[in-house]
């Protein structure tokens, strides 16, 4: 089944400040699209907004899963609609363990240890992580790999990726892409990926890059676009839209 | 006074040890029991508290244990049980430890138990009027390998108990001590442990008594050289908990790390006291303290480090974070340091508030509801607690409480 995401004119306040101002985006399940854009130019906003962070605002604008309008909808809803953020600093949980938030969150408790296991391993993620709080006392790397452990459990139709592969080691980043690229064909899981650098898609090749500047879709194009982007840098990108 | 005093009398005129307890019954009288008026007791609901509900019982009464006191003994190596102050059974016997009872005793340390609780009312009416003392002691150099499991039961109406625990040099052992019953009761353990040289000793409290009951808790803690001791006190019953923990830092090198734990539902009120007092160099106390109260439950921390002078390059950290629930409910957090020493490292941190929202958040982000995610937070508190534990009985534990949240209600403030 091919599921659509469709954010148009999403438009969202930070601290009193208007960061994504007319955000377009359209792709399909099985899809792998990148955001890159300079600091602040509202690609970490995007991805908070979209998965209901108490700290964004949405002045206006339409985020449609499956034509479900999700702006409207809890974070707890719209993970359940099938969308889930995967951030750059995954929060610390000290006291609950990565099994009971799972099972809370949805997922089949059959085997699920199991299974858990297996995911961590695609990932080259210890085991024993798993027995630990969420995020408790894990590096970055480690914290990562764990993101995808739960990625791998709760099969999102379409995962969103802040800034994932910051301070990641060229081993993390590598498992950390395999394990997203397969997950677009195992079940269609569209992958939209925000990043600064272009190691990340070297591993996982994009369907689209969307070029990000002041709160707007500036340029889009295939993975050639990178190589542009690595070339120029953003500075020719800018103002395009305004 | 009439109805508990006249039993009191009854029960030490009985008693062998009459002269004793005569001597504490008198020096509880001189100071009389406590008053809001003294800061130490400034929060406790002491205007509900009418000792005349309570009277002193000469003998146990014989109850079967709970179904979950039945599985952690299942769990112990070795269980002993104590019924309203008095040692009921031992129920196995282990290399290396002996369980004793004795009418009375001086303190750990050797003190005339009445001199060392002189201002301190319900300690005194325990030296008065509890039955005995069970001595658990660890010889030198052994590890126990199984945890030992202490059941407390209060079944009458005033319940006082005395333990002393003590773990010879260079041994190591786990000790739960469990307590329940105490269904419109008053109950007041009284608790010494002592480590000895590169010894450890991990204690887990758990009370689960009924919301009815008053409890008056006091332990406290000698570690020696190099030593260990890690202690988790989770209050979970109870009208009124009290739980006073203090730790002596008495050896160089000596560690000492508490971690208290509360849930306040219904009018509890939970009050919890610690005192960690370094008196050796490099001696390292962590103490963390985490609690939630829903309802119209209150809670108050007051936690002390004192650093002695001359106990240089001791690490004391103190952190109390406290959950509120509900509109209603309310806490206090006092934390106080009292150091004579400038070559120490010390840090304390305490916080009041709601749930932290970004962890909320992060959890709803994966699909979990809201009252789930904060079911689970809250679950956490109690299960940061166990991390220590084996997992047997953590897991047993972690039930439990599971069990007891799953009926509770919250409501953001």
């Amino acid at each position: 089944m091919t599921s659509s995401l469709k954010i148009e004119g999403l438009r969202v306040e930070v601290a009193g400040k208007e960061v994504l101002r007319g955000f377009d985006l359209f792709m399909a399940s099985g899809e792998v699209h990148a955001i890159m854009g300079p600091n602040g130019s509202g690609k970490s906003t995007l991805a908070h907004a979209l998965s209901g962070h108490p700290g964004y605002k949405v002045l206006g604008g339409s985020v449609l899963l499956d034509g479900v309008e999700l702006l409207g909808l809890s974070a707890t809803e719209r993970a359940r609609h099938g969308l889930l953020l995967a951030l750059q600093h995954p929060m610390e949980v000290p006291g609950v363990r990565p099994l009971d938030l799972l099972v809370a969150a949805g997922a089949d408790p059959t085997n699920l240890r199991a299974r858990m296991s297996e995911e961590a391993q695609r990932v080259e993620l210890r085991s024993d992580v798993l027995d630990r709080f969420v995020n408790v006392d894990l590096s970055g790397g480690e914290r990562k790999r764990a993101e995808m452990v739960q990625l791998g459990i709760l099969r999102p139709k379409f995962a969103v990726l802040d800034e994932i592969d910051s301070g990641l080691d060229v081993d993390a980043l590598g498992a950390v892409s395999r394990r997203l690229f397969a997950a677009t064909t195992e079940w269609n899981c569209g992958v939209l990926v925000i990043t600064h650098f272009r190691r990340l898609l070297q591993e996982l090749t994009p369907t689209k890059i969307h070029v990000v500047s002041e709160g707007r879709v500036v340029a889009t194009g295939g993975p050639e676009l990178s190589e542009v982007l690595e070339r120029d840098g953003y500075e020719p990108f800018r103002h395009q839209n305004s | 006074m009439k109805i508990f005093a006249e039993s009191a009398r009854s029960f030490i005129s009985s008693s062998p040890t009459a002269r004793d307890r005569e001597r504490a019954w008198e020096s509880f009288q001189e100071i009389g029991l406590p008053t809001t008026a003294d800061e130490v007791w400034r929060y406790a609901p002491l205007s509900e508290f009418v000792i005349d509900h309570f009277d002193v019982a000469n003998e146990p009464r014989v109850r079967d244990v709970s179904a979950f006191g039945e599985q952690l003994c299942a769990a112990g190596g070795l269980v002993v049980r104590v019924v309203d102050g008095f040692l009921s059974s031992v129920s196995a016997t282990l290399d290396g430890v002996s369980v004793t009872s004795i009418e009375s005793a001086t303190t750990l340390r050797g003190e005339d138990p009445i001199e060392r609780y002189e201002s301190d009312a319900f300690a005194l009416l325990s030296v008065a009027l509890a039955p005995a003392t069970t001595i658990l002691e660890i010889a030198e150099r052994v590890n126990i390998d199984q945890p030992i499991i202490i059941l407390y039961d209060a079944t009458g109406s005033a319940s006082f108990s005395q333990t002393q625990i003590k773990v010879g040099d260079a041994s190591s052992v786990t000790v739960v001590e469990y307590f329940e019953g105490g269904s419109e009761a008053l109950v007041v353990p009284l608790s010494e442990y002592e480590v000895g040289v590169n010894a450890s000793l991990q204690l887990i409290t758990y009370q689960r008594l009924d919301d009815s009951a008053w409890h008056v808790a006091r332990t406290t803690g000698l570690i020696r050289k190099d030593a260990r001791l890690r202690q988790a006190v989770i209050g979970m019953g109870a009208h009124y908990n009290r739980s006073r923990n203090d730790a002596e830092l008495l050896g160089t090198g000596a560690e000492n790390e508490l971690r208290t734990t509360f849930l306040g539902a219904g009018r509890q009120v939970h009050d919890f006291r610690t005192h960690q007092f370094h008196k050796a160099q490099r001696s390292r106390s962590t103490l963390l303290s985490k609690g939630a109260v829903a309802d119209e439950s209150r809670s108050v921390y007051t936690g002390l480090i004192e650093i002695e002078k001359g106990a240089k390059r001791t690490d004391a950290r103190q952190t109390n974070h406290n959950l509120l629930l509900s509109p209603h409910a309310h806490a206090d957090s006092v934390p106080n340091l009292d150091i004579r020493e400038n070559d120490v490292m010390c840090a304390h941190a305490s916080s009041v508030g709601p749930l932290d929202e970004l962890q909320r958040w992060y959890l709803e982000s994966r699909g979990v509801t809201r009252s789930d995610a904060e079911r689970l937070i809250i679950q956490g508190f109690f299960y940061e607690m166990l991390t220590t534990l084996p997992e047997e009985l953590a897991a047993l534990v972690e039930d439990d409480v599971t069990a007891a949240l799953s009926s509770l209600q919250m409501v953001a403030p």
